[in-house]
């Protein structure tokens, strides 16, 4: 309701000026928003090293030892690459949904039945053991792309025809996939009556720098693989059809104010599922590359929750794709390294201050703040 | 006015992302609980402190000149169960090891969540990192393929090279056979005749401490039966209360677990008439209605293998300790323990089957019995097939295995003749 | 809050004899100065019109009133006291409750549950048949028909007002602002909600009535302010003392309502042929009753009506955007009825929505991507599956200096225009088009006099280059100097076409007369 807020910090009007709160009439310019998420994520860093400090460690230490084990190294930063894809990924197709408004909070899901899209070559067996690796590379792709699209398009289809609220939906087709997915792990794919799949044929692994360590030795034990490339080209495409394409502006415009989608002749129906869809083959597409690059076979505790970090990830990446790959990049070192401070509760806590900056950091893009002389009024 | 209304969607979201995350299942560290943890670090060199712990914070690195040893553990540090036995094993090995230096990484996944972690320990040059949990299998075997020089050594599973990746197990089923005659002899007392077992998932580990639970009960009450319910996890407080107020409610007087949590205890103290048998950790059985806990006492099997690899004398492989080692303890039975309230009874009132309980125990710890004869025939299951007939005995290969699959002529895939049960579908 | 009460102004205060006096009220909101210096006083037991064109003033005026805007400068007295509110709270604390345009009701409750939301009483247990009553017995009191045990979700709008106004009654209100009431309300409902206002000024309470509707002004108030562009034109003058036509006037500030030439030419074919057309408005009910009308080729053709008659059903109707229960509409010989709004974007129609915001731009999108928004899809900015910035950017800039759009660049979003340069952002796009058909809806409203003009003059021109116009507005003058004919709709149906701009025959067709019946009478006194 309120559009200006005026507080004042002096004591009846001795102090020549006042603080002055009102919106924003233009948009801020590019430096200062990521100057603004720069300031924010170190005032958290200190808050942090408070709640570190106040918890008995040494918060500077802790911080050090945080950088040192995300990229201190080759090795390490394969590491927080090969954590970082399956964010990117997801982080991606929630960028798609966000843009159009659409609450997508079923990555989670969309990622397991990927998973189980790309296992369902081996296992079913689409292809023989024997096929050659590219051949699984593209028929796994299609395939995990095609699980996860549809498992998009059921809740955009309902939401398109029934008006069907899709966060309740894409909520709950998460715990359906994860049953799904147990179901075969349980039951059908278990190997000696464990709850896993047996190990994928070795041309159905994607390929990591690992694997070429014979020929060029720097390569030992770097286990970054060709899902990193997948993340790329998909960070490159939805940029071209969000930012690009007709299609994109179709998005944006729904997303912006469906009512004037649907004044300039947009049908938001079949954008709706469209959109869910390649949200859902994007989501699919990482549960794909996270099975056959990392995994190696059909199993539970695929993912630490990576289709809603996806969320907060599309989000503080303000819905920039190539944001998307960067900020992927910083949560995988996060999410690793801070597993390496003991007791696990703080790093947690950290993150968390970390995002609550963040997102009050916002404020500031929509609101300036300055002293305005009390004769000026 | 619009832009606003993006802004509050995504908040929604958010807020729901943060529900989310918390409602899952994911044991947070009480501050309080840190106490413990600085004491210990004032008992340990300052050299080694210095370079490992930041305050009260632990940070895992390396101390060079030091044999080090790192611990990766499923759940927290304190969680009363699994991790926390854990835990205490690597207490016992750097205070009784020499030169040692140990450290522990808590709260990790199962599955390919944790290859990062194995990995990164690797390659600070830890010299020997534990597994603590069935779910590391894969991510150890890939990570020690990478580090031929530093040693691997998972608890649980069924994976081991053979050079640098071993698999570490124990015979838990001993004392879960003496659970089973105490739980008897309780039931004798009560005059009652059913008991119930909460089982975590289908595999073979699972219907064998259930077999042997069943086999001891039968020893001191042979008229006494054991229910099921499967729980499908290995840490779950909420489904472990349902599981055992199910079987509560059934007619059950005494319910063990197989999972983690005191829940079964908890359950069996607000019913006050009722007995539960908790799990894993010797500090687990605390409530008054707790009638025993079988637990693991991973030091002595820590400081057996560490010290083996230090001194190259022992190979990773297959280890599957038996109760002579000390690595596994029946509560309230072990040297400097006290009965528990329920066992005093049994004592008290049933002096036959407390002096077969004791005589038992003895047996088993000092190896004049051991699992396979916990395992002797005759055994017959619950649908009237002999398993084993008399004077049988069975393989090793069978106490961990499911013989329909082959890889074993006996296994563990049947139920004892007193578990009212069906056996989980394998198809 | 701040102390205001310099020297001077404490001179200055005159004695506050009523029961609300506002002083020198301004305030500012970025960019704009909604309150200059704003007088305004309220007598007890009257009803006191606060009078004004769209953004003159007058909500801003009344939201500082009720607590939730704080003034920059000026003073306000209730009772003979001055007051300074934090918060609504504290307004209500001094018996001054508001009824918004958009009620803050929780759908999900019932009457007597909303009523007591907030309150400090009854504290924990809720009995809520003892509260029932009471509510019960106080819109019996001031015959506030109203059911306390029905949910809101329930009540029609004009029962959702009387809800509001009970919630105020309750917590003990003596002066009551009412924010254009009537807005929402149906011609019945406002008999009712005027026969309420006079029974509590008759219990001593003194009512606001924000309206910007001349002719309920005249019915129910006793006084009468009229602010303009934040000023006060004329400070509690009685309703007795003065006219429609004076008091508009001091509305619009002008005294003659410029005609805009026209030359005379010969309308071409029918463009648009709208037949026999029945459809429901938002809430389901029957909005359209048969219309029949159309629109030739080069003649601009008005809509006249009091607002929510079914203009805006059967603009959405002609533009895809509603669907109709019966009847056809053909534009350039081809039936489109219940075809997407595409299929009449590619027979060239073009539509000036009425709501600028919600329906006719993406605020946050740039000018560009607004201006571009239905021919994204063409050459040359339409460059097969992609959108070719370049052109796009191109074409933009060529609007923006054609429509004089006061923007710093084509990439600012939209939201940051003012309403006339919002409005000249539609224009551009849905005129640039060359629109066979262009449906023009209230397309000067709230547009300065200058900003007025110059959209005339574009529908003129329009009419010149052959377009078919259909223009609705609820300007009478407006329609009369821009119209070659003009239709009148009254609750879903035509009540007749004008060709001959007479004012008094519009007048009586607008209340819901027929021609016909209108005819028959004047034969009858011509007799």
């Amino acid at each position: 309701m309120s559009e200006s807020m005026t507080s004042n910090i002096s004591p009846k009007g001795r102090f020549p000026f006042k603080l002055k709160i009102e919106p924003r009439l233009k948009s801020p310019s590019g430096w200062f928003s990521s100057m603004l998420s720069f300031l924010a994520v170190v005032l958290a860093l200190l808050v942090g090293a408070g709640i570190i400090a106040a918890a008995g460690g040494e918060p500077w230490r802790a911080y050090a030892h945080i950088a040192r084990s995300s990229f201190g190294s080759v090795g390490v930063f394969s590491d927080t690459m090969v954590k970082a894809i399956p964010l990117m990924l997801t982080g991606l197709a929630c960028t798609v949904a966000f843009r159009m408004r659409l609450w997508n909070i079923g990555a989670e899901g969309q990622f397991f039945l990927g998973a189980w899209g790309a296992s369902l070559v081996v296992l079913a067996p689409i292809l023989p053991e024997e096929t050659p690796q590219w051949i699984f590379i593209i028929v796994m792709s299609i395939v995990g792309i095609a699980m996860g699209a549809i498992y998009g398009f059921i809740p955009g289809f309902l939401k398109a025809k029934l008006n069907v609220n899709e966060i309740i939906s894409t909520l709950m087709l998460n715990y359906i996939a994860v049953e799904w997915n147990n179901y075969f792990i349980y039951d059908k794919w278990s190997e000696g009556g464990f709850q896993m799949s047996k190990v994928f044929p070795r041309n159905a692994w994607l390929p990591r720098l690992a694997d070429y360590a014979k020929e060029i030795p720097e390569f030992r034990g770097l286990t970054v693989h060709f899902g990193l490339v997948f993340a790329i080209i998909a960070a490159v495409v939805v940029w071209l059809i969000l930012y690009k394409s007709q299609w994109g502006y179709e998005i944006r415009l729904i997303g912006d104010n469906p009512k004037a989608a649907e004044y300039a002749g947009i049908p938001i129906a079949r954008n709706i599922i469209l959109v869910m869809s390649l949200s859902g083959a994007l989501a699919g597409l990482a549960g794909m590359s996270e099975i056959t690059g990392v995994v190696h076979r059909l199993q539970g505790h695929i993912s630490p929750g990576y289709g809603f970090t996806a969320i907060i990830i599309a989000w503080l990446a303000k819905l920039n794709p190539f944001a998307v790959l960067l900020v992927s990049v910083l949560f995988g070192a996060l999410i690793l390294a801070g597993r390496e401070i003991q007791p696990s509760g703080v790093p947690t806590m950290i993150q968390g201050v970390i995002m609550v900056f963040l997102i009050a950091s916002d404020f500031f893009m929509r609101y300036r703040i300055y002293f305005a002389r009390r004769k000026e009024e | 006015m619009k832009k606003s209304l993006l802004w509050r969607g995504l908040v929604v979201v958010m807020v729901l992302v943060f529900a989310l995350s918390a409602c899952a299942p994911k044991p947070e560290a009480p501050a309080a609980e840190e106490a413990p943890a600085a004491e210990e670090a004032a008992v340990e060199e300052p050299a080694a402190e210095e370079e490992s712990a930041a305050g009260g914070m632990q940070i895992p690195e390396i101390v060079d000149g030091k044999y080090n040893v790192a611990l990766v553990m499923l759940s927290v540090h304190d969680d009363a169960g699994w991790s926390q036995a854990q835990w205490e094993g690597l207490k016992y090995l750097e205070a009784n090891g020499d030169n040692l230096h140990t450290t522990y990484v808590e709260a990790v996944a199962e599955g390919a969540d944790s290859e990062q972690v194995f990995r990164a320990l690797a390659r600070k040059g830890f010299d020997v990192i534990i597994g603590g949990s069935f779910g590391y299998m894969d991510s150890m075997e890939m990570v020690a393929a990478d580090f031929p020089g530093q040693y691997f050594i998972h608890i649980s599973g069924f994976k081991a090279n053979g050079e640098n990746f071993g698999n570490l197990m124990g015979a838990m089923e001993n004392m879960k056979y003496m659970a089973g005659m105490i739980s008897g002899a309780r039931n004798k007392l009560d005059g009652e005749t059913k008991t119930g077992y909460i089982a975590t998932f289908p595999i073979p580990e699972e219907t064998r401490l259930g077999n042997a639970f069943a086999l001891g009960l039968a020893k001191t009450c042979p008229e006494c039966t054991m229910d099921v319910r499967w729980i499908n996890t290995w840490h779950d407080p909420i489904l472990e209360r349902e599981a055992a107020d199910s079987l509560f409610d059934a007619g059950a007087n005494v319910v063990y677990t197989g999972a983690d949590t005191p829940a079964t205890a908890l359950a069996a103290e607000d019913r006050g008439d009722v007995w539960g048998i908790t799990y894993d950790w010797d500090g687990s059985c605390t409530a008054d209605r707790c009638l025993t806990a079988p637990y693991w006492n991973w030091g002595p099997e820590f400081l057996r293998i560490v010290n083996g690899l230090n001194d190259e004398s022992y190979t990773p492989g297959w280890d599957y300790f038996d109760s002579n080692e000390g690595g596994v303890g029946i509560f309230g039975l072990m040297e400097g323990q006290e009965l528990t309230p329920g066992m005093l009874e049994i004592k008290e009132q049933a002096p036959e089957d407390w002096a077969m309980i004791v005589d038992t125990l003895a047996k088993l710890t000092s190896g004049e019995m051991d699992r396979f004869d916990v395992f002797a025939g005759p055994i017959t299951d619950n649908q009237g097939n002999v398993v084993l007939a008399e004077g049988e005995m069975m393989e090793h290969a069978d106490i961990d295995c499911f013989s329909a699959w082959g890889g074993c002529e006996v296994g563990m895939y049947w139920w004892n003749e007193n578990v009212t049960a069906e056996l989980p579908s394998l198809d | 809050m701040e102390m205001v009460s310099t020297m001077d102004q404490e001179n200055e205060v005159r004695e506050c004899r009523n029961v609300v006096c506002m002083r020198g009220i301004v305030k500012h909101f970025p960019g704009v100065l909604a309150n200059d210096h704003v007088d305004f006083e309220l007598r007890e037991g009257e009803v006191h019109a606060l009078l004004g064109e769209n953004g003159a003033g007058k909500s801003t005026l009344m939201n500082i009133l009720a607590g939730l805007y704080r003034q920059d400068e000026g003073l306000i007295e209730v009772n003979g006291k001055e007051v300074k509110f934090n918060s609504p709270r504290d307004a209500i604390a001094a018996g001054i409750g508001m009824v918004h345009q958009h009620f803050m009701l929780v759908p999900s409750q019932s009457v007597t549950e909303n009523i007591l939301l907030g309150l400090s009483e009854p504290r924990f247990r809720l009995n809520l048949p003892h509260y029932d009553a009471v509510v019960a017995q106080m819109a019996e009191e001031y015959g506030l028909h109203v059911d306390p045990r029905a949910k809101i979700w329930q009540l029609s709008v004009g029962e959702q007002q009387r809800v509001e106004l009970l919630k105020m009654l309750y917590r003990g209100a003596e002066i009551l602002i009412m924010d254009e009431p009537t807005a929402v309300l149906a011609p019945s409902e406002i008999d009712d909600l005027f026969v309420t206002l006079r029974a509590m000024t008759q219990k001593g309470k003194s009512i606001t009535f924000i309206s910007h509707k001349l002719h309920e002004v005249m019915a129910i108030s006793n006084r009468v302010t009229v602010l303009r562009k934040g000023k006060v034109t004329s400070s509690g003058i009685n309703i007795a003392d003065t006219s429609r036509a004076g008091l508009a006037n001091l509305m619009v500030g002008r005294e003659v309502v410029f005609r805009v030439d026209k030359n005379e030419q010969e309308p071409g074919d029918v463009i648009l042929s709208v037949d026999n057309i029945h459809a429901e408005n938002n809430k389901g009910l029957k909005a359209l009753n048969g219309i029949t009308l159309n629109v030739r080729a080069g003649e601009i053709v008005g809509l006249a009506g009091v607002a929510g008659n079914g203009q805006r059903e059967l603009a959405d109707v002609i533009t895809g955007l509603r669907k109709a229960s019966e009847g056809q509409v053909i534009i350039g010989g081809e039936d489109i009825t219940n075809l997407s709004p595409k299929a009449g974007i590619r027979k060239g129609v073009s539509h000036i929505p009425e709501d600028r915001t919600h329906v006719g731009t993406a605020p946050n999108l740039s000018v560009t991507d607004n201006v571009i928004m239905k021919n994204y899809t063409e050459e040359p900015i339409g460059k097969g599956w992609m959108v070719n910035d370049t052109a796009a950017t191109k074409y933009a800039r060529e609007l923006k200096k054609a429509f004089d759009i006061i923007v710093p660049n084509v990439h600012t979003s939209v939201r940051l225009l003012s309403g006339g340069n919002l409005q000249k952002v539609i224009l551009a796009r849905e005129i640039s088009k060359k629109p066979e058909l262009l449906i023009a809806m209230q397309p000067t409203r709230g547009l300065d006099v200058g900003a007025i003009e110059g959209v005339q003059r574009l529908l003129l021109l329009q009419r010149e280059a052959g377009s078919a116009v259909l223009l609705v507005s609820e300007e009478l003058e407006e329609l009369l100097s821009l119209s070659d004919r003009i239709y009148v709709i009254y609750e879903g149906e035509i009540m007749g076409e004008v060709a001959d701009g007479d004012i008094e025959k519009i007048g009586l067709m607008m209340t819901g007369m027929q021609m016909e019946d209108i005819r028959l009478q004047g034969e009858k006194s011509n007799e």
